[in-house]
């Protein structure tokens, strides 16, 4: 009697510990099938390998293309400019990046989105270490651009030029 | 309140908990059963324990580290578990006290998960880590004492500590900020040889001094372990900071040329190499250990003699192989759950392993890629040297298996190394969502 309840046991353990081990194993599998996908869908990056379908009409098409004129940096110079040529531009030190701010410490691999919603141009921090700033101020959430605004990421401060509005 | 119940992370991390606990359940009555051969209700009440312990944690988590990992707190259960169950095997009193380590344990888990929740407080206390993971490795050497031939403990007001568990971590910290500066420098060859880039002498000085640090405590704790898990963790980190296998293939040649000359005076280190590479003519001198532990892991066969049936304890009471809940306990469960189970526990420091180096990779910044990494490979490579000591895959060290084995330092510090990790995974998930 002792014996078979042991050895029931016995089974049970192996069993529930392999059945542990497969439930966290297969998310394994979803992450090395899934992994290609996920290192393409960067927030900006697909759109590099996919044209952007032009706007069907007037009305959805985005405040014109404007640019991010930089005024000072340590990484880019004086005179640059970010185009915004499309719906999303990741500024970052990531080689993905749009905006490369390569070699500036003060700047996250992925640190600020800037895309075009509800019409309007926005810029959202990523979680970056050392914030982005509007006019002097570090933005907490996604926030709208203007004519003339200031946009400081690490060394690098630049203003908002809107396109030929 | 409903927000603190709709978190997916957790939810699965809930889920694990439960398989976990059946487990823990189930390995205890069967010690029970095997011991006294009736029910009892002191296994459910170590299991409830056990679970109250781990909830405590999980909730601490959904309030602080709603988004993190939820992969690595089951994973520590499921380990803690198995050396719980091998341990009130071994001996019931043990047990008791680890029971207090692991509680002690979670409740330094929930305090770093609290005080790290953001993980960049840490990047500013590298240097302090530095000085202090020096100052606990020269105080085991200068006022340690020493067991079987390693000088790898302190004893404090009645308790041994292990500071070696403790100066891990705190080594990981100083290099993940460290090398985070540095990254550059070390990064960018300054001339090329032979097609191989150089690095300018001063930079590549912090990895010689590296080296030179591993060896002299390879010779003042006599102990190969140690000294090589330092060194190993230190080297991975480099490498993880610059992309470049030069340093590791350099500094492990390095290391293994100090390392030849070192044994000469390091008597200790001398007798375990001889132990690994041929127990049998001294089995029942220096190499006793490990041809005890080598029998005990055969006795187990595929499917292991079941819990509490091993032969475990001799006819006095002492187990067979000294030091069977520490550095051995690996060979007990070889032997009781035979190679299945004993293999099911290399899986689960895989998976561990696997987890930390996934939130490596998912983390935005420099500092927490290179904390998770090394603290993943402070785990998994401590794993790794202890169980291919007592499977005699490598030279037998000093070492303790990562949630495991019986000890108060090496179960609190790995469980503070778990609440790294969930910080880390924490920010780079929510920068994903």
């Amino acid at each position: 009697m002792v014996d078979q309840a042991l050895l029931l046991l016995r089974i049970a353990v192996l069993v529930l510990l392999y059945l542990f081990v497969w439930r966290i194993a297969r998310t394994a599998v979803r992450d090395v099938r899934g992994a290609q996908e996920s290192m393409i869908l960067r927030p900006g990056q697909g759109f590099d390998a996919v044209p952007v379908p032009p706007p069907a009409s007037a009305s959805a098409a985005p405040a014109r293309p404007g640019r991010l004129l930089v005024l000072e940096s340590d990484v880019l110079p004086p005179g640059a400019a970010v185009v915004l040529d499309q719906s999303e531009v990741l500024i970052g030190r990531d080689p993905h990046a749009q905006a490369l701010l390569e070699g500036d410490g003060f700047v996250s691999a992925r640190h600020a989105l800037v895309r075009v919603r509800g019409g309007r141009l926005t810029i959202a921090d990523l979680g970056s270490t050392n914030g982005t700033f509007v006019n002097g101020e570090r933005i907490a959430a996604e926030t709208a651009l203007d004519d003339g605004d200031e946009v400081a990421i690490g060394s690098t401060r630049m203003v908002y030029e809107p396109g030929d509005a | 309140m409903s927000a603190y119940l709709r978190l997916p992370e957790r939810n699965r991390e809930l889920a694990l908990l439960a398989l976990a606990l059946v487990i823990t359940t189930a390995g205890f009555a069967a010690v029970q059963i095997a011991r006294a051969e009736a029910f009892a209700w002191s296994p459910l009440i170590a299991a409830a324990l056990f679970a109250l312990a781990y909830g405590a944690a999980h909730v601490a988590l959904r309030l602080y580290l709603p988004d993190a990992d939820p992969y690595v707190l089951p994973i520590t259960a499921v380990l803690a578990a198995i050396g719980l169950i091998e341990i009130h095997r071994i001996d019931p009193d043990l047990a008791r006290d680890q029971g207090l380590w692991i509680a002690l344990g979670l409740g330094l888990f929930v305090a770093v998960a609290v005080a790290f929740r953001d993980i960049r407080r840490l990047e500013s206390l590298r240097y302090t880590c530095g000085a202090l993971a020096v100052l606990l490795l020269l105080a085991t050497i200068v006022v340690g004492t020493e067991v079987n031939g390693a000088r790898l403990w302190i004893r404090v007001a009645g308790l041994q500590i292990q500071p070696g568990e403790f100066a891990k971590i705190l080594l990981v910290v100083f290099l993940a900020g460290y090398l985070r500066e540095r990254r550059e420098v070390l990064a960018a060859p300054a001339r090329r040889v032979l097609g191989i880039g150089i690095p300018a002498l001063r930079h590549a000085l912090p990895l010689l001094i590296l080296t030179g640090a591993a060896l002299v405590l390879l010779v003042a704790m006599n102990d190969l372990g140690s000294s090589l898990l330092l060194f190993a963790i230190a080297l991975s980190m480099v490498y993880v900071a610059t992309g470049r296998l030069l340093y590791v293939g350099a500094g492990l040649g390095l290391f293994a040329l100090g390392g030849l000359a070192a044994l000469q005076i390091a008597p200790q280190v001398q007798t375990r190499i001889d132990g690994w590479l041929d127990p049998w003519p001294d089995e029942q001198g220096s190499a006793y250990q490990i041809a005890q532990s080598i029998y005990t892991i055969a006795d187990g066969g595929v499917a292991g003699a079941g819990f509490g049936r091993g032969l475990i304890l001799g006819a006095n009471g002492d187990t067979i192989i000294p030091y069977a809940e520490t550095d051995f306990i690996y060979s007990v469960i070889a032997n009781e759950m035979g190679l299945l189970g004993a293999a099911a526990v290399v899986l689960l420091y895989l998976l561990l392993a696997w987890r930390g180096f996934r939130i490596a990779t998912q983390a935005d910044d420099g500092f927490s890629k290179l904390l998770a990494s090394g603290l993943a490979v402070a785990v998994a490579f401590q794993a790794f040297v202890i169980v291919g000591g007592v499977v005699r895959l490598l030279p037998l060290t000093g070492l303790t298996l990562p949630f495991v084995s019986y000890g108060g330092s090496s179960v609190t510090a790995n469980f503070a190394i778990a609440a790294l990790l969930l910080c880390i995974s924490q920010r780079a998930n929510r920068e994903r969502t």
